[in-house]
């Protein structure tokens, strides 16, 4: 049977610094927080990334399961297929999110088989006591995947959190709606820890979750000045680097040991930088990740470019945080913690939007792209299109085409294949592009 | 003492060879086989043969292509997208935009001091490739070759609403039951690929003068419905099947060339056209 398959996994992925290689054993060890909290009993989450509210089910010692990054482990030990067509199965459409398949698929089997499928990629993925929905402007599916999985977990309750913000005019200040915004976000928040309490019978720690809050501004400051630090020439750490590090910013998040990750990271970087030692030995070209999640099961690609010279200094792609002293506003002053998460929310998604106003036809993705391409000296973008993503992704092109006729043309790659569905990439093909975009780098140096 | 270059280029179709110094001496064109490195090695002998040279008068050999790597004699593999680029700069200096319309992809690229600054490539998918057109011909009983000149004849083109070339297949043979004019339903066919591959180059800013190159440039048909929707007429070089052969020669000829200037080594393949399986 196709179900029973198991492909092999690939080696691990190399990686420039120490604590990137890290991440692999703290993701495996937070699957098996996880598991552990199933036999005692405790309450658990499936969460979704980027979602405004880590630190609130922290307080409330909910144990969160990421259930896109299940699926992305999947993909990246080569065993997302079954679970794909297991929902294929159950007549979900192939062009739909494939992590949502691959967790609906998951889902699907553990309840039919009543236990975890056969040889399930680090335990599998529990049955979880609650899911929390975060969707609205980032993605469908992350308000229809927990409803879909209902079907099969009809006594499990969902809370679904609309996450809004003010869309860009180029006419339009968005600070004169700003505060309608975070007035809604503030009542989806209310709403959430009263369905948080009733569910676990427990009361919110608001205490706890100021601390948190506090914590979770602290990590996103320090973040953003590590990241700055791959600024340098040569670059200390490129983007595949960057896919291991993600994990404390968008799984753990309001934890210490996020904080301390990055303490731990900015360290190591300046001390290369200090060395003079870059991410590859001899770095001929520097580019810009400007989008899309990265085909996990071939993150063995980064690695291709280094090969040929070309590091990646800065992505856009999970660098979900701000410098929180960097927005036109003191938060520090917004002392109740959910107008907090609320107005960190609303920032975060606006921090772009003065400066494309100052540039007739730009957009505020576009402006991020410019700043990047210009603080990092940056000599060519690449971007990864997944055919199963139906809302980021999509934009890319837009963005790259308006990226080149507000700004300027520069040469790109737009990479084609998917998140965690291995039968729509060829490693040949992918590569071949790769040694192409080479060659136009080297001919627009010349 | 004169310098000669040699480019080949393997293409998932058709294997091409030049021989160059100042201009093309020597040019083959033959089917690829299962085996690249075999016919690699065939023909540069024929072409060889034809520029009346021996192997060891060749300075350097540049392979291209999707077969580039099963080349044991050549001194450099360079990338289709560059070879195309150096090909079509040469052969029509006033190209800004290339588009390649091969056996197995597509590909647009943009065009400055004569090499490669963007490009576009479909690889992905049948539709938009000389592939759609061979897998159609077959079905509709016709020589490859002939399609073009046939689809002249439309009066009214049919549409073909498929992308995927199995199900297009499908719907060529009910157009056909349907009584649909073969010129037409080959008219249609032509549209579907010149629409898919316009699709593609939308990525690029197309700028003029626009040089097709390729298989896909050698049917009439497929360039007059892929002019339709550029909306103006695109170059078409003499044997458009040799652009990338040429520009892997040109490209060895400036590698040389740079090589002397600097004075630095050039590492070189040897000389010897000798015969390799693919899997030793």
């Amino acid at each position: 049977m196709t179900e029973e398959k198991k492909p092999e996994e690939r080696k691990k992925r190399r990686t420039a610094t120490e604590a990137a290689s890290r991440i692999g054993p703290m993701v495996k060890a937070m699957v098996g927080e996880v598991m552990q909290a199933k036999e005692e009993k405790k309450p658990i989450a499936y969460s979704f990334i980027c979602c405004c509210y880590d630190e609130i089910i922290r307080a409330m010692d909910i144990v969160p399961h990421w259930v896109e990054n299940y699926a992305g482990i999947c993909g990246a030990k080569r065993d997302a297929q079954r679970f794909l067509e297991r929902a294929e199965a159950e007549n979900f459409s192939r062009s739909l999110c494939t992590y949502a398949l691959c967790g609906l698929g998951f889902d699907a089997w553990r309840e039919e088989l009543g236990e975890m499928p056969p040889e399930s990629p680090w335990g599998g993925q529990v049955r979880p006591t609650m899911m929390l929905g975060s969707g609205q402007m980032l993605c469908d599916p992350r308000n229809k995947w927990f409803q879909a999985a209902q079907h099969y977990m009809p006594d499990i309750p969902v809370y679904d959190l609309g996450l809004p913000w003010p869309p860009y005019e180029s006419d339009y200040d968005y600070r004169q709606v700003q505060d309608y915004y975070v007035k809604y976000i503030v009542e989806e928040l209310k709403g959430l820890v009263q369905f948080l309490e009733k569910h676990t019978g427990k009361k919110m720690d608001w205490e706890r979750l100021n601390q948190l809050v506090e914590l979770t501004d602290k990590t996103w400051n320090l973040i953003w000045e590590t990241y700055e630090l791959r600024r340098a020439v040569p670059s200390p750490m490129g983007t595949g680097d960057a896919m291991n590090t993600m994990v404390p910013i968008v799984f753990m998040m309001g934890t210490q040991q996020a904080y301390d990750f990055f303490q731990d990271l900015n360290k190591e970087l300046k001390q290369k930088i200090a060395n003079k030692e870059g991410e590859v030995p001899d770095e001929k070209y520097r580019l810009l990740w400007g989008g899309g999640l990265p085909a996990w099961f071939a993150l063995g690609d980064f690695n291709y470019f280094n090969s040929k010279g070309a590091v990646f200094p800065v992505e856009t792609t999970y660098r979900m945080i701000e410098a929180i002293y960097n927005f036109d506003m003191d938060l520090t002053k917004v002392t109740d913690p959910l107008e907090h998460i609320a107005w960190r929310w609303v920032k975060f998604w606006t921090y772009w939007h003065d400066r494309a106003r100052k540039r007739p036809g730009s957009h505020p993705d576009v402006e991020r792209l410019i700043k990047y391409f210009e603080d990092y000296k940056i000599d060519g973008i690449v971007m990864h299109e997944a055919f199963s993503c139906r809302s980021w992704h999509p934009g890319l092109i837009w963005q790259l085409n308006l990226l080149k006729k507000v700004y300027r043309d520069i040469p790109s790659l737009v990479l084609e294949s998917d998140i965690v569905d291995i039968s729509s990439y060829n490693e040949a093909d992918t590569r071949a592009r790769i040694d192409a975009f080479i060659d136009t780098l080297e001919a627009v140096k010349r | 003492m004169s310098q000669y270059f040699a480019g080949v280029d393997i293409g998932s179709t058709m294997t091409k060879v030049v021989i160059m110094n100042q201009a093309v001496l020597a040019s083959v064109i033959g089917p690829t086989g299962p085996e690249h490195r075999k016919l690699a090695n065939r023909v540069m002998e024929e072409a060889l043969e034809k520029a009346k040279l021996p192997f060891d008068d060749i300075t350097y050999v540049v392979a291209t292509g999707y077969g580039r790597i099963n080349v044991p004699f050549a001194d450099k593999q360079i990338t289709e997208i560059s070879c195309h680029a150096r090909g079509a700069a040469y052969l029509l200096p006033e190209a800004r935009t290339v588009i390649d319309i091969g056996g197995q992809d597509s590909k647009g690229i943009k065009l400055k001091d004569g090499r490669a600054v963007d490009f576009v490539m479909n690889d992905k998918c049948a539709a938009g490739t000389g592939r759609f057109l061979e897998v159609a011909a077959e079905e509709l009983g016709v020589k490859l070759e002939d399609m073009g000149k046939l689809s002249l004849a439309a009066k009214n083109a049919v549409r073909i609403s498929n992308t995927c070339t199995v199900f297009a297949t499908q719907e060529v043979v009910t157009k056909l039951s349907e009584g649909a004019a073969l010129p037409d339903i080959i008219a249609g066919l032509h549209e579907a690929i010149a629409t898919r591959v316009y699709g593609m180059l939308r990525r690029l800013k197309i700028e003029r003068e626009v040089a097709l190159t390729g298989g896909g440039a050698k049917n009439i048909g497929l360039v007059k419905a892929l002019e339709a929707k550029l909306g103006f007429a695109v170059l078409v070089p003499p044997e458009p099947l040799l652009t990338g052969a040429i520009g892997a020669a040109l490209l060895g000829g400036d590698i040389v060339k740079e090589a002397e200037e600097k004075g630095t080594p050039l590492p070189r393949a040897e000389r010897r056209l000798q015969e390799a399986t693919l899997f030793t």
